[in-house]
This record gives structure tokens, sequence and C-alpha cells, in this order.
């Protein structure tokens, strides 16, 4: 790519009249488009994955509402609010880096980082216990045609759970390499007050990772809540 | 996101959409043993959409764009379409009465001679 | 003389200043380097697979089992399917041309996202190379390599795909790669659709050609990610059973089928729209005159891809789909007949009291009316549940398919070929040559495939590699068209290559066209486009008494008419 500063063309009518051509260097808009037309493509994407689980639902109601009452509705509750509180951070430091105050923007990406972790620590924490009753990927549970084989519905429902939340805990991960490579362009000064437009992409993609968790927690954890055999 | 807001006003914005998104969540912890527990997974559905679009209007700053908000319609357009077809399909299923996958075997007998 | 784009030297890098000229194409971000570099590849792949058809009509040829069993026929029909689909025909249009013409038609000097544009056919060139390793099983132990590809056919249907022991995952794992790079170059034109058009031109001021790439971009957008998903689920489902498809755990195949073709009925509408949009370039350029209808050619392309969203169901006629949903996807099936045929019908009125000029790309033109209506009517045919129940899997279909896809899709990539050629190249190629290529593609696509709807609709189902002794006489017919076709391509690409390597240099404009791409200060063109940006107040099409109404000053880009 070229080096040196980017000056944009005038073309110019008839008439004489003068106008200024957008170029794709330093299109801020077209940065921001480009960014929801990808974040279209992961609401397509859940959606397909949600229109599969309500599929289910309707085939096996009543597996699904026993299934779902057996999940931990305090640490899904507990990592709905981490996500939340790590979503005003993230907004919060792009709002400081605006106004200039790039050190608040740092602290506040890095306690985005440290809610981002704690989400995925309680994750393991459930996902353990899930294992240690037997219920995980690939465990005899949910396997067809054996003995110990739960109702179809349940295999189906974990199958669908574990595949949902592992492909959410994957877009967690992403975010904290793309806030640690953003730290590393802040520090570089080639995110700054002026040119941030990455920052605004990574905070828009945290919001999305934060908005597909409004969904699969009541779609998981809450259906069956009103059950009262709750827990394993 | 050309305003005239100064950064308090911006901050409180921020904590005020927390608080809702706060209250929101309380309300989807009790309401599944407090209120309309006959339609839980319709509340709560509704309640996400809420937060859904908290979250998009103000965190995300859909606020007047108009492009960007009529990609997004396009797309959740489809996506609803996509949701109230195959409804109509499996909820007009003819086959049940014969599928396999709909009733509840747990018949050892059938299953294991296919493991055999 | 100015320094064109293919010029050592003459790039912009993704990574530095490389010095040889090797790594100036491999790190290139140029958009009309990386449009070459697909067709480069695209061509390869399209070949091998041709060449894989031919193999399995000469087995088809007699009754019986010749030289390939039944468990290698089905690998091969597979393999044909997912090279042809996955890695040609629907990223095709628009990674070529889309990316060589489109920024050219609309003034701007490359795509919105450059890096991007590199990157992402670096991700096709990598899923390429995964489709390719499923292939085989390597045994290292014992030193042996066994030829297993999938053997499910394209569709991967569920539950056959998550039990045979063919490299199935792998070839998903390739088919979702490739979608991926799919939708970054679906994003990344219509990003530059909508930010980069030069000044003055609006959305109705743009060429058909990128009305017809915008509109493809939406489908590539929205729609591959369901699939990606759908493989996604099946990798998850044959590794660790989640059972999602698996009707042993309470699972529905046919989910497997709606969550695919959500994505693979846009899919064909992702391979005709760029395709009509070429259509609809070639038309009033050999016509001499402005194009009837502009407005509903646009619009058509954009309700083409709008329906197409609303009509995967009419491939799981008989999948056990209940009957409610049967009548509503033939319904909204038949809509789709409706934009299609105001093109037709526009196209044809285009010609009328015009300058026709039978140049190759107007004859590959003019064949794709007669070829694609052929295959769009039948399609109208099919759509109607009570007769697929009868055709869905014969031959009919497989006709129909090809009738529409190599008679519409592939053709008009080859009219766009001969059309654009001189603009890539800047040279000429041997039109005696180019006329005769075309002749043979027209009898052997009529040859070929026309058996095949009398052979589906007497009952020869697709997919096997044997046969009734009565269907032997269509067959043999498909057989010598196969040859023909075959020739004809040989022919078509032999005039190619070597006009680019010794043929005549083009003038700046040999067609007398209207549209930007063709107002360039050389030919080739220079490496960032035009010497300036120009500023549009007139059509696309513009004639007058048979010549280009609007003239620039090729170095300023003012007006001189």
């Amino acid at each position: 790519m070229s080096d040196h500063p980017y000056v944009p063309e005038i073309a110019t009518d008839r008439e004489g009249n003068e106008y200024e051509v957008q170029g794709w260097q330093g299109d801020f808009f077209g940065g921001k488009l480009g960014f929801w037309l990808f974040m279209l493509t992961e609401i397509m994407m859940f959606g397909a994955m949600f229109m599969v689980l309500t599929y289910y639902f309707t085939l096996h109601h009543d597996d699904f509402i026993n299934a779902s009452s057996s999940l931990n509705r305090t640490l899904g509750g507990f990592n709905t609010v981490v996500l939340l509180i790590s979503a005003l951070t993230m907004g919060l430091g792009l709002l400081k880096m605006r106004y200039g105050d790039v050190k608040g923007a740092k602290l506040m990406i890095w306690a985005t980082i440290l809610l981002a972790i704690v989400f995925l620590g309680v994750k393991a924490v459930e996902w353990t216990a899930e294992y240690n009753h037997g219920v995980f990927l690939g465990l005899p549970a949910l396997q067809g045609g054996l003995p110990e084989s739960k109702p179809f519905g349940e295999i189906i429902f974990f199958g669908m759970y574990f595949t949902m939340t592992g492909l959410h805990g994957f877009h967690i991960i992403v975010g904290i390499g793309l806030m640690l490579w953003l730290l590393k362009r802040i520090n570089a000064n080639q995110v700054n007050r002026e040119h941030y437009i990455l920052y605004f992409n990574i905070v828009l993609y945290w919001d999305l990772v934060h908005l597909i968790w409004v969904f699969v927690f009541p779609y998981y954890y809450m259906i069956g809540a009103g059950l009262s055999t709750g827990g394993h | 996101m050309a305003n005239t807001k100064t950064y308090e006003e911006e901050r409180l914005g921020y904590y005020k959409v927390l608080g809702g998104l706060l209250l929101l969540t309380v309300v989807t912890f009790i309401q599944p043993t407090m209120f309309l527990t006959d339609a839980t997974f319709g509340v709560q559905m509704l309640i996400g959409t809420v937060k859904a679009w908290m979250i998009v209007m103000y965190y995300m700053h859909m606020k007047g764009e108009k492009l960007i908000t009529a990609t997004v319609i396009f797309a959740l357009f489809l996506v609803s379409f996509f949701f109230v077809i195959v409804m109509i399909d499996v909820n007009n299923f003819q086959y049940g009465d014969v599928s396999h996958i709909t009733s509840e075997i747990t018949s050892a007998g059938g299953s294991s001679a296919s493991v055999h | 003389m100015s320094k064109s784009y293919l010029d050592a030297g003459e790039t912009h890098c993704a990574i530095g200043h490389p010095k040889t000229v090797f790594w100036q194409w491999m790190l290139t971000v140029d958009h009309k380097r990386i449009g070459i570099m697909y067709a480069a590849v695209m061509f390869v792949f399209f070949f091998i697979a041709v060449f894989t058809a031919l193999a399995m009509r000469i087995e088809l040829f007699a009754p019986g089992s010749q030289f390939l069993d039944g468990d290698t026929f089905n690998q091969a029909f597979t393999l044909h399917g997912v090279l042809m689909i996955f890695l040609f025909i629907i990223p095709g249009i628009p990674a070529i041309f889309g990316n060589i013409v489109m920024p050219l038609m609309i003034g701007a000097k490359d795509v919105s996202f450059p890096r991007l544009n590199w990157f992402t056919f670096w991700l096709y060139i990598f899923g390429c190379l995964v489709a390719l390793t499923s292939l085989f099983n390597f045994n290292i132990t014992e030193g042996e390599i066994l030829f297993n590809f999938a053997d499910t056919g394209w569709t991967f249907y569920a539950p056959y795909s998550l039990n045979t022991g063919t490299n199935v995952v792998t070839t998903l794992v390739a088919a979702f790669i490739l979608g991926m790079a799919s939708i970054l170059t679906g994003l990344n034109f219509l990003v530059t659709i909508h930010r980069l058009r030069a000044p003055g031109m609006g959305f109705f001021q743009m060429p058909l050609f990128v009305w017809g790439i915008y509109a493809t971009a939406w489908i590539q957008l929205l729609a591959t990610p369901v699939v990606g998903i759908t493989l996604i689920l099946a990798v998850m489902e044959k590794y660790f059973g989640i059972g999602i498809f698996d009707p042993s755990k309470g699972g529905d195949p046919v989910l497997f089928q709606h969550l695919f073709w959500i994505y693979s009925h846009p899919a064909v509408y992702l391979m005709i729209l760029p395709a009509f949009g070429i259509m609809s370039e070639i038309m009033p350029v050999f016509s001499r005159r402005e194009i009837f209808g502009y407005r509903t050619i646009a619009l058509s392309s954009a309700s083409i891809a709008g329906i197409g969203y609303l009509v995967w169901g009419h491939h799981l006629f008989t999948s056990g789909m209940s009957d409610v949903a049967k009548t509503i996807f033939s319904f909204l099936t038949f809509f789709v007949a409706i934009p299609t045929g105001i093109k037709f019908y526009d196209w044809i009125a285009t010609m009328y009291k015009g300058k026709i000029i039978l140049d190759s790309p107007m004859l590959w033109a003019l064949g794709t009316i007669i070829t694609f209506a052929i295959g769009g009517l039948t399609g109208v045919t099919i759509a109607m549940v009570g007769s697929d129940i009868h055709l869905q899997d014969t031959y009919y279909s497989v006709a129909h398919f090809h009738y529409a896809i190599l008679g519409g899709v592939v053709f008009l990539l080859f009219a766009g070929l001969h059309y654009w050629f001189p603009l890539v190249t800047g040279k000429l190629y041997n039109e005696p040559k180019a006329k005769v290529a075309f002749y043979l593609n027209f009898v052997g696509i009529n040859l070929l495939w026309f058996p095949m709807f009398i052979a589906g609709y007497l009952g020869m189902p697709r997919r096997y590699f044997d046969y009734l002794p009565e269907f032997e006489i269509y067959h043999q017919i498909s057989g010598i068209g196969a040859v023909v076709i075959i020739s004809g391509l040989l022919l078509m690409f032999q005039n190619f290559l070597s006009s680019w390597k010794s043929g005549e240099a083009s003038p700046l404009n040999p067609w007398n066209a209207t549209t930007l791409e063709w107002y360039t200060p050389s030919s080739p063109p220079p490496l960032e486009n035009h010497t300036k940006v120009p500023y549009v107040d007139f059509g696309p099409y513009e004639y007058h008494y048979g010549q280009p109404k609007v003239k620039f000053d090729l170095q300023t880009m003012k007006r001189i008419d």
C-alpha cells in the first residue's frame, strides 16, 4: 500500500461544480457498514440454529422442558450479569477514547477482558459439573439405544446446548483476541481519537456476542425454570 | 454519531441502559415462578427481544442509521420467514403417528437389535 | 506508452513491496489481478470437473459396468458436483468479473476493502486445497494412497452422509471455508457499491451488471451463513453424535434438507443473477441501442434475489414434507418466473429495431436466450407438486438443471469472457475460431441434454451407473453431445490462450460500448483505473444513431460530446 497521506480526489461536472470523491481509504461509514453486514451473517447463523432448536422444541416439547430445568440457573444468571457489565465497560471505553482519554479507554478494555475471562471460567465450571453428571458430548447418556440413554428430546437439547454455548464461547475467545490486538494498535497510536473505526467495530462485535447470549440464556436455562425439579 | 451531547450526558445514557437491562434480567429470573407461568417461553423471548432492542439501539448506536437499519430489518425478516415456514411444516407433519422420531420409543428391543 | 496493470511492479501489495513478479502477484490487492487469478484457478477446476463428467458419460455409453464400478461412479458424480458448484459456479462470475469489471464500471479505484479481497482470494485457495485433500485417504504406515472422495452427491444429505466411510467431513469443511470466502466477497462488493460509486451515479445510473452483482452479494451475504452452520452441525453430528440429523436419537433428516436448501436454492439465483447482468451489458452494446426497460431489469434482479429466498422447499416435495408446506412452496416458486420473464422480454425488445452485430459475445447471448428458456420453462413444470413427484430425481431434473446452469450461467460467463477479453488482456481474440467454438458448444449442449428430458420422463433415474437397455439410445446421443461440447470448450480456451500470447492489440473501446470500464486511458487499464474519477450525469447505455452518445477526454475524464 502507498505510504503517502491520502488526499481525496475531486470530480468536476460540466458546469464546473466540484464533488469530493469517496475513496476506499479513510471511509468511516464504509467500515461501519461492512462490519454491520458481517454481523448480519452472524444473525443468520445463530438464527438458523435457533430455528433448529425451535423445530425440536415443537417435536419434543416435554423433554426440552425437563432438560432445561436441570441446568444451573445461578451460574447462568451470574454469567448473564457479567456479560451485561462487560458490554458497559466496552462502550464506556470507546466513549473515553472519543473524548481523548486514552488511558481510561485502555483500562476499560482490560476490564472487559477480565470479565470475559470470568465468563469463560464460570462456563468451564458449569461444563465440568455437567460432565460429572454424565451429561456431555459423546457420553453414553447422549447416545441413542443404550440403557442409560436419555429420552430423544433431551439428547437433542443437550447436543444443541453444548454446540451453541460452545460456539458462543468461541466467539468470546475471539473477542478477547481482538481486544488484545486493539490494545496493541492503541499503543502504536494506530487507533486514536480521530481514527477509531477498529475500536468502534470491536465494540459492535462485543455487543453482538452479548446479544446472542440474551437469547441463548432464556432459551436454554429459563424455559424449564417453572419446574421444581431444578438441579441434578 | 455527530451529536451535541457532552461526555457526561453520554456516559449517563450508558448507565441508564445498563439499569434497564439489569432490571429486565431480574424480571427474567422471577417470571417463571411469579407470573404468567403458563406462557414462560413466550414471555422469556419477549423480554429477550426488548433487551436486544435496547442493546442494538443504544449500545450499538443504530438510532438514526437508515441504511443499516434497513439491512438489519431485511435480515430479520428472512430469518422470521424461515421460522414461519419451517414451523408450518413441522406443525402439519402428517406422518407423526408412524414416525419414530416423535414417538417416545425407549423400546430397548427395537433399538438394541440395530446395535447388535 | 503508459503502463498497464499487468506490467511488472504496477500493483499495490498487501504486505510490503516485493521485488519479484511472482510475489507481486501473490500479494497483490489490485482487483483486476485478483480477478485474473480467480479465473485461472477456477477454469482448472472447471476442466477437472468436465473430464470427470466425460468419464461418467463414457461409462454410461452402454448398459452395464465397463470401467467404473458403482462406488467409483458415486464418487465421480460427487466430485463433479462439488467442484462445479462450490469451486466454480458459485464463486464464478462474481469473483472473476465482479472483481475485474465492477469497480471499473462504477468509476472506483478498487473495492472498499482491498486487503480483505486479497485475504478472501487466499481463503478460497485454502478451501480448494481442503477439498482436494478430501479426495484421498493417506495411509502413511502402509504407504498407500486411496481414492476416497465423498460419495454422497454434492448435497450431502443426512443421514447417509453421516454414516458413509468416505471423507465427507473434510469435504464439508472445505464447503464451509469456500462459503466464508463467498460471504466476504459479497460483503466487500456490497460496501463498494454503496460507498464508491463515482459522484453523480445513483443506483439507477449503474450499469445492469453492477445491479446483478449487488443482488448476488445480498444472497452471498445472507444465505451462505445458513449452509455454513448446517455443515458445522453435520460435522458435530458426525464426531460427537449430537443427534440433530440422526433419526435414532429423535433427529429429523428432513431438517437437514430444509437448512441445506435454504442456502442452496438461493445459490442458483446467486449463480444466474450476475450472468443476467452480463446479458444486460451485451444486449444494448451489440444492438447499438439503449436497453429497453432499464428499471424493470434492475428491479427484477432485486426481486429474483428476494423471491429466491422463499422457495427452497420445492426440493423437498418427495422428502416427507407436510402437504401444506408443499402447496405454499409450489405457489411461491411460480413467482420466480415472472421477473425472469420480464428480463427476457426486455432483452428481446432491446434488439427490436436495433443494429444487431453478430460478434461472438452476442452469439453466446442469443444462444443463451434459447437454452435458458428451455431450462427455465422446464423448471416451471417441475415446480408443480404433481408432476414433480413423477420427475424428481430423474434425468428430467438433471437436464433442467444443466440447461439452466450450463446453458444460462456458463454460456453467459463465456459471453462475458469474450466481451471483456480485450479489456482484461489488451488483445483481440480470433473471431472465426470463437464462432466455431460457439456453434460446437451450442450443438453439443442440445445433443447432450435434450435426450435426457425424454429419458427422464420415461423414468431414467439420475446418479445410476447402469440402466435398462431401452434407455441406451438416449445415453448414446448424450455421449456424442459430450464429445462435441468438450471439443468446443477446448477450442475456445485454445483461442483465448493463443490470442493473449500473440493476438492483435485491441483498440481502447473495440465494441463501441458506453459503460465506464471502456474509458480507461490505456488498454489494458492502468493500476488505479481511470486517470480521474468522472462525474456521472448520464445513463449507462446512451446511444445516438448507433454511436455512444457520451464521449470523454480520457486524460481529464471530462465529457467532450
